[in-house]
């Protein structure tokens, strides 16, 4: 398989294209995957070693410009007040994600015609249903059935801890008769599927040494890989080419060795999220598409949405153990999620509680905080703040505008001379107004729940984890770059899986939705096999 | 000269040079008044930057003689002062500084006891956190359904 052209070419392994490789598997199509980062070693992730905080700042940080390692690629981020973080290997985003784990919501569907701003997707909650469970399944998903926020739905594993730090601020939210919830979370409480249990290591964010977070390397790729799927690592695509017939027929990319391969394919996939992706697609120019693939609607790289972030942070008298635990996955609240106009702005927000940093994390945050300083009276100061925090993350909504995009940087290349990305992107004043007011709530909340101090702000800047829209999917070709199941209205046997085909970005954590996105459209297209094309 | 202030890959430092380090980490963490928290001068900095940050090395140097001898002899608050006028003009620089005495500090074992936490990497040995009283639910579970039908 490895010589010659294959059924089906997916480029990138990360959170979409594990999910349509593994779906796929099943037909006994030749499917290859090319994907420009490595295998992860989990015995080489930070929490395996004495200098583990340090090195979730170097070569596991979050921000590949700061990370720089060679499977990397350069982003200009200067004109957005967010910067994006990824990660670029087998597993992608999955990695280092913080593995919180929430589905959109069945309005996030529908915002034109719930508040007549945006567009409606094309497709709805209950079309992805069966495959939000699926992956729920082969992901292995901690929670608690029963949350009011959400149709029902059944979790395979139970919730994971709340620890003192979910005790303590789930407090303040009764006593403001709010609503909160155990997060659903991509981290197994129980032994599952082979792996063990979650150990509360804490630093789920630089790689998981136990493997219980569930990155898809992990996860769907040994089953993909067992199924016959073929994964080449070190396999970085500069541009899909295509025939006469207007039609994909490979990709051009260059191997471990920089050496410029191609690789013919009857169907292509991309998976790379909403910066790759249009990426390849804007470098992937010809005299039949002058303005990149598959862009004769102009949006692709149009529409980037983000979800900008908040923070508030609460000290406490009592030790909570904040640093034990996974940092990101507690509790969330679903009270302010859906739009009512009385608060100033359209759509809404996500409240995620999160755990403490580590000591070097907790001297440096006090530092530039003002809280801890150096000489007389750190120690004091340290000891109040180390493992006596709880912090709530405000997830907003983004809305998609045509200005903020992703274009090709005119100068900064890759380490294999291919442009990189360069990100436009301006916060909108709907997003600002949510933002303020869910800073402002979860002030209320730590105050409720006994807080002695609170310090807060947002947008965080390296905070760009979900990059969506810049693909779109639609019924019209010309407001959108694929149909409702992922194939490019221009080129037939082009398809896309990952968080660019979003419509809309909802206020929650997207890999949940974009990886059932991504197993309906696999499914589409096996029950659509014999006229895929047409 | 002796051969301890032979500049080398292993000794970093002249004499002089130690001397000063010593006095400064004091002033950034001096020991806990109760004795259970080392000073920053007590845990090995350069054997630190040698076995993860090398690069800083060269740094630590020149920041080392942007103080004069007379430093090591100044009091505890004299020794803040100066150190505070430092950090005023080399904002930066002493931002270097401060990371890699934080992160040699806070990644060592004695004061990982001397805080609470327990010694050793998190992996193997994991962490107990309790589950959490799923009660606190009782108020939510009794709110009707709150998603937006469509």
């Amino acid at each position: 398989m490895s010589d010659g052209s294959v059924d089906v070419l997916i480029i990138g392994a990360g959170a979409s294209g594990a999910a349509v490789a593994w779906s796929l598997a099943d037909t006994r199509m030749r499917i290859l995957c090319l994907e420009q980062g490595d295998w992860m070693n989990s015995s080489e992730y930070p929490s395996t070693g004495q200098d583990w905080e340090v090195r979730q700042f170097k070569e596991f940080n979050i921000d590949p410009n700061i990370r720089a390692r060679d499977t990397d690629y350069p982003i200009n981020d200067d004109e957005s007040p967010i910067s994006v973080v990824n990660f670029n290997g087998v597993g992608g985003g999955t990695i280092l994600y913080a593995a919180h784990f929430p589905r959109l919501h069945p309005s996030d569907f529908r915002v034109k015609s719930l508040d007549g701003v945006a567009e409606d997707w094309p497709v709805d909650y209950d079309q992805l249903e069966p495959y939000f469970n699926q992956n729920d399944r082969i992901m292995g998903i901690s929670g608690l059935s029963g949350d009011p926020a959400y149709p029902p739905k059944q979790p395979p594993l139970p919730h994971i801890p709340l620890g003192l730090v979910g005790e303590t601020v789930a407090r303040g939210y009764n006593k403001l008769g709010w609503h909160w919830w155990p997060s659903d979370s991509a981290i197994i409480s129980q032994a599952y599927e082979g792996r063990d249990k979650c150990l509360n290591l804490g630093p789920c964010m630089s790689g998981c040494s136990q493997g219980a977070k569930s990155s898809t390397d992990i996860t769907y790729w040994p089953q993909a890989i067992r199924a016959g799927v073929e994964l080449r690592t070190r396999c970085r695509v500069r541009e899909i080419t295509i025939n006469d017939e207007g039609m994909a027929n490979g990709v051009i990319y260059y191997d471990k060795n920089g050496d410029e391969q191609f690789q013919g394919a009857e169907v292509v996939v991309i998976a790379c999220n909403g910066v790759g992706t249009p990426r390849i697609l804007l470098n992937s120019k010809s005299e039949q598409f002058p303005d990149g693939l598959a862009n004769s609607s102009g949006l692709v790289g149009k529409n980037l949405m983000f979800h900008p972030v908040g923070f508030a942070q609460g000290t406490f008298e009592e030790r909570l153990d904040s640093h034990k635990g996974p940092q990101g996955c507690c509790i969330l609240s679903k009270e302010f999620y859906e739009t009512d106009e009385s608060r100033g702005f359209v759509r809404g927000y996500n409240m995620q509680i999160t755990r403490g940093a580590g000591p070097v994390g907790t001297a440096l945050q006090g530092l530039g905080a003002g809280d801890i300083p150096w000489g007389p009276g750190h120690h004091e100061a340290f000891a109040k703040q180390f493992d006596h925090v709880a912090s709530i993350a405000i997830l907003c909504e983004d809305l998609p505008e045509e200005h903020n995009c992703v274009t090709l940087d005119p100068e900064l290349v890759d380490s294999d001379g291919i442009p990189a990305p360069k990100i436009h992107y301006t916060m909108s004043e709907n997003s600002r107004k949510m933002l303020e007011h869910g800073i402002a709530r979860a002030e209320e909340v730590l105050n409720a729940a006994g807080a002695t101090q609170i310090s807060s702000g947002g947008p965080i800047r390296p905070a760009g984890w979900h990059l969506l829209g810049t693909a779109r999917m639609g019924n019209d070709p010309s407001k959108s770059v694929v149909n409702p199941w992922g194939r490019s209205h221009d080129v037939k046997n082009l398809f896309i899986v990952d968080g660019s085909i979003f419509v809309t970005s909802g206020g929650v954590n997207p890999t949940s939705t974009i990886q059932a996105l991504a197993l309906y459209i696999a499914d589409t297209m096996k029950k659509n096999l014999a006229n895929l094309f047409d | 000269m002796n051969d301890k202030n032979i500049i080398t890959s292993d000794n970093p430092l002249n004499e002089a040079q130690k001397e000063k380090l010593a006095a400064l980490l004091n002033t950034i963490i001096p020991p806990s008044e109760d004795g259970n928290l080392p000073s920053a001068a007590e845990l090995d900095l350069v054997l630190y930057l040698q076995t993860y940050v090398e690069d800083f090395l060269p740094l630590l140097g020149k920041i080392l003689n942007n103080f004069d001898d007379v430093f090591t002899t100044l009091k505890p608050n004299e020794r803040h002062t100066v150190v505070e006028e430092f950090s005023t003009e080399h904002a930066n620089l002493f931002a270097s500084l401060l990371f890699s005495v934080y992160a040699c500090y806070y990644q060592d074992d004695r004061v990982h006891k001397g805080i609470g936490m327990d010694e050793g990497p998190p992996f193997p040995r994991g962490n107990t956190v309790i589950a959490g009283d799923l009660s606190l639910l009782d108020p939510v579970l009794k709110r009707p359904s709150m998603y937006r039908k469509v």
